[in-house]
């Protein structure tokens, strides 16, 4: 029990994944600063915004419901942690971890943040902030189709492996999945989902600064903003790390600078899309691509 | 013996009893039906833990000891809940002994062992639901001569298959004998029982009577019959057929798993775009129903104790939506969610209970929703290591109706409890606590604490004590979901934030107005909710499906009464009230008998 909690609290849940997320997001804003030929903040300005957050005053909106608006912060931080433990145990520690369906477990905790989000901005009682529920949801919804239909793609190929330590095994004894037809279709799917869960350009609709006022988060003050940004950027190590573990054969440093570098210059060279291109987006050609490789995965290509 | 009638008996003539008290007296009333179901509820527990019967008229084992149990504890819940709901019904006398009846007849619907024992109280259920769902208004007059209509069809449709099934045994008894599905009877009697059952419990394409009833009946009467205690019996009736009476082949379970996979989608569709929070409650109803059916139909152990488990754990967060909302129509008179909004100030207790409900129905962890759906999808899978290529287009919908699921239900807790008020509505005028009384959520806190016992101690309390010893063999689980651990750790987790909250600055916080660019917020810039899903609505495709819905394309009811009006036509021709012609067709008859009797 002791040991669980170490893995959660320090390492590899919270503090590891809060402190990688930290790098991962200056290493975006750097790029993004090179890619528009500024120079960019200093690697520690992620964690000065955070600090700087904290003591500003907090604003609470005259007509929230507060208990829901102070609380949903905290679930989708709780859910993120809990990801990352269960995510990156089975990397470090391979087979012995992890339960047999701990996969479907990951794909409900990683839309947990999203929930949160939405409860919280609904009880903001702002228009805007409903407004970004709305684009929020159906985000969810679009995204999930053909997540959920690329991650059956590995679980085909294994016959029926639910555990990610089992998953990472095979891939280490039978190559990984990536270097299939199917596995690279899948991924690809998987990548364009990831955009989407992590809420960066082109799938920004539920924020959409310029159009609804940063949306869902409009109303978030001081350290609950802050709470906010931190699950985004752990976000943004948990997911890339289950796509290496899922597809490509478990983690390492430089898939993962792969992945990363990948968000980033989606979201630098894209223009948003609108919410109805989004759905049909990923109901379409997404979906149809999934559909494909799962198809292909059946053949055993 | 003795244990099984005593109670059933009781409930027969403590509904008659109920008839012979004056109409006066509607505080005895009420008293006397709620200490009826706490005594069926207390015979439930002695049947629980009774030890098995096997005779010409009842069976006991573990799955019926469930389902007892299960109609025991509903029956006192809505018995407490409607207490104060029903206070303004007029025919509060029959709405009562109806209900200790229908306690009565499910109990001995789901320990009889005797077809015709089986088949007179399921039928007697059918005409008890008839008799609830109009109880109160008369609005619902044609509402339930549908739903009487569709359950009474399909209970036509259950007898042909249990007198094939007699053709075939020889005997009226169920237990003893298994069939195989392959003698083409077999088959016919297999489809025509499961119609029965999937008409109660309300897959697709029997189901358009639940949304309807749930529009047009009180509520405790929905909360009672189509989301408890019909899906108990119906799936019940199921996992007999699949488990006892019936050896099933390939193909009857591949059929099995395709209805409940267009089921949970479609109906989970038809949720997503309602206006009416009973409706969208009823379209989920059926929606839920897809994936016992699917459990069932992988035909191994983890997907059926799966199925059963959903099953349970869906009579407790629906019926728990379903009184929460009953609170709120009880306060505000209405169920649109337009004119609703803003109430969670106002009841944080039916807030919190639909919540957690929401939480459980939408399958997020650590609720029950989760966990038996986390079951089902690993039966599906282990159904898919044997080949085939169903499982996936199956996993992949009750996966994608799970998320659909938790949109309509985000639609419904933002048009109800936390989106704004409409302008001038009653909602918005009472600003301080206006909670529901206690007998109202009382039921529904309790469902709902359930719904987190049942979800975070899953393998301890349900599966072990209820699921397992319904099912023939011992389930086996190579690894669990660690429900317990889990929820633990998402509580350290809010912890761990809790913590970073108090490195923030909490004395400034203060309150400020909504911020929209700097404008004012005016009453009327509001989303309600119900234009969430517009967009998707609007997609090419997809419109076109929800016109061919509206236009109840898909109604069985609808298509099947077009059928019958057009023999009626017919029929119309030939009854034209001309004398001569009905003289033409008597004399056409003697002549053809005539010509027979010579011949």
């Amino acid at each position: 029990m002791l040991k669980y909690l170490f893995n959660f609290i320090i390492f590899p849940g919270f503090l590891f994944t809060a402190a990688v997320g930290l790098v991962a997001s200056w290493i975006d804003r750097k790029v993004t600063a090179r890619i528009q030929w500024r120079v960019g903040p200093p690697w520690y300005q992620p964690l000065a915004d955070l600090v700087k957050l904290s003591i500003k005053e907090i604003m609470i909106p005259r007509d929230s419901y507060k208990p829901a608006f102070l609380i949903s912060p905290l679930i989708g931080l709780s859910a993120v942690i809990l990801a990352s433990t269960f995510v990156w145990l089975p990397n470090l520690e391979l087979a012995k971890t992890g339960f047999t369906g701990d996969i479907i477990v990951i794909i409900y905790l990683l839309t947990l943040p999203a929930i949160a989000i939405i409860l919280g901005a609904s009880a903001s009682g702002n228009p805007l902030a409903s407004l970004g529920v709305s684009r929020e949801i159906k985000l969810i919804l679009a995204y999930e189709l053909p997540f959920i239909i690329c991650l059956l793609v590995p679980i085909i190929k294994s016959n029926g492996l639910l555990r990610l330590g089992e998953l990472v095994v095979y891939q280490r004894m039978n190559g990984s999945f990536i270097s299939s037809p199917s596995g690279i279709l899948a991924i690809l799917v998987a990548i364009f989902c990831m955009q989407a869960k992590l809420g960066l350009v082109p799938f920004d609709v539920s924020e959409a600064e310029t159009e609804i006022m940063a949306g869902t988060h409009i109303e978030y003050s001081g350290i609950l903003l802050a709470v906010l940004k931190l699950t985004r950027f752990m976000m943004m190590v948990v997911v890339p790390v289950f796509l290496t573990t899922v597809f490509w054969g478990g983690f390492s440093v430089w898939k993962y600078v792969v992945l990363l570098v990948i968000i980033i210059l989606m979201r630098n060279t894209n223009p948003r899309l609108r919410i109805d291109q989004a759905v049909r987006f990923f109901w379409g050609k997404m979906a149809a691509i999934a559909v494909i490789a799962v198809l292909l995965s059946v053949l055993g290509e | 013996m003795r244990i099984l009638l005593e109670p059933i008996l009781i409930a027969i003539l403590a509904g008659c009893a109920i008839f012979l008290i004056p109409k006066r007296f509607r505080r005895v009333t009420e008293t006397f039906s709620l200490i009826t179901s706490l005594y069926l509820f207390i015979a439930a527990i002695r049947i629980f833990v009774h030890p098995a019967i096997e005779n010409r008229l009842f069976y006991l084992d573990g799955l019926s000891r469930l389902i007892v149990l299960a109609i025991g504890f509903f029956g006192v819940v809505v018995s407490l809940y409607s207490m104060r709901f029903m206070s303004s019904c007029k025919r509060f006398r029959s709405y009562y002994a109806y209900l200790v009846w229908t306690i009565g007849f499910s109990m001995l619907a789901a320990v009889s062992n005797n077809m015709i024992l089986l088949l007179a109280s399921w039928g007697f259920l059918g005409f008890t639901l008839f008799m609830l769902i109009n109880v109160e208004s008369p609005a619902a007059a044609s509402i339930s001569k549908k739903t009487f209509i569709i359950i009474g069809s399909s209970d036509a449709l259950m007898l042909m298959g249990f007198a094939m099934l007699w053709l075939i045994t020889g005997s009226l008894t169920l237990s003893g004998t298994r069939i195989s599905i392959d003698n083409p009877l077999a088959f016919w009697s297999f489809l025509l029982i499961a119609i029965g059952a999937f008409a109660k419990a309300g897959a697709m394409p029997f189901h358009t009577w639940i949304p309807d009833t749930a529009k047009e009946a009180p509520i405790p009467v929905t909360a009672f019959l189509p989301a408890s205690l019909d899906k108990l019996l119906g799936i019940y009736l199921l996992a007999r057929l699949v488990l006892g009476l019936f050896i099933l082949n390939k193909f009857s379970y591949a059929l099995l798993m395709v209805i409940g996979a267009v089921t949970i989608v479609a109906a989970v569709m038809m949720a997503l775009i309602q206006h009416d929070f009973k409706k969208l409650l009823g379209y989920h109803a059926v929606s839920q129903v897809g994936y016992m059916v699917l459990g069932i139909g992988t035909g191994n152990v983890m997907g059926i104790a799966g199925g059963l488990f959903h099953m349970l754990n869906h009579a407790i967060y629906k019926s728990c939506l379903f009184l929460s909302g009953g609170n709120v129509e009880y306060k505000t008179k209405t169920s649109e969610l337009d004119s609703l909004g803003g109430l969670a100030k106002v009841m944080p207790l039916t807030f919190f209970t639909t919540l957690i409900a929401s939480f459980a129905i939408s399958g997020v962890p650590p609720f029950n929703g989760f966990f038996s759906k986390w079951m089902i999808y690993q039966g599906l899978i282990e159904k898919g290591r044997s080949g085939g290529v169903l499982w996936i287009f199956c996993i992949v919908a009750a996966m994608f109706g799970s998320a659909l699921t938790l949109a309509s239900f985000i639609k419904l807790i933002h048009a109800i409890f936390l989106g704004k008020a409409k302008g001038e509505s009653r909602a918005t005028s009472r600003r301080s606590r206006d909670e529901a009384p206690w007998s109202m959520w009382l039921p529904a806190m309790i469902l709902a604490v359930l719904c987190i016992i049942f979800g975070i101690f899953a393998y301890v309390v349900p599966l072990k004590g209820l699921i397992m010893p319904a099912l023939p063999s011992g389930l086996k689980f190579i690894g669990i979901w660690p429900s317990l651990k889990a929820a633990l750790f998402l509580l350290i987790g809010l912890g761990v934030g809790f913590l970073i909250y108090l490195a923030g600055n909490f004395k400034g916080m203060r309150e400020t107005s909504p911020y929209i660019g700097g404008e004012q917020l005016s009453k009327d810039m509001r989303l309600s909710g119900i234009e969430f899903y517009r967009t998707i609505e609007e997609m090419p495709f997809i419109k076109g499906l929800y016109l061919k819905a509206e236009g109840k394309l898909f109604d069985i009811y609808e298509q099947g009464k077009k059928l019958v009006f057009f023999f009626i036509r017919i029929l119309q021709y030939l009854h034209n009230g001309v004398l001569p012609t009905y003289l033409v067709w008597c004399l056409l008859g003697m002549v053809v008998i005539l010509f027979s009797i010579v011949r």
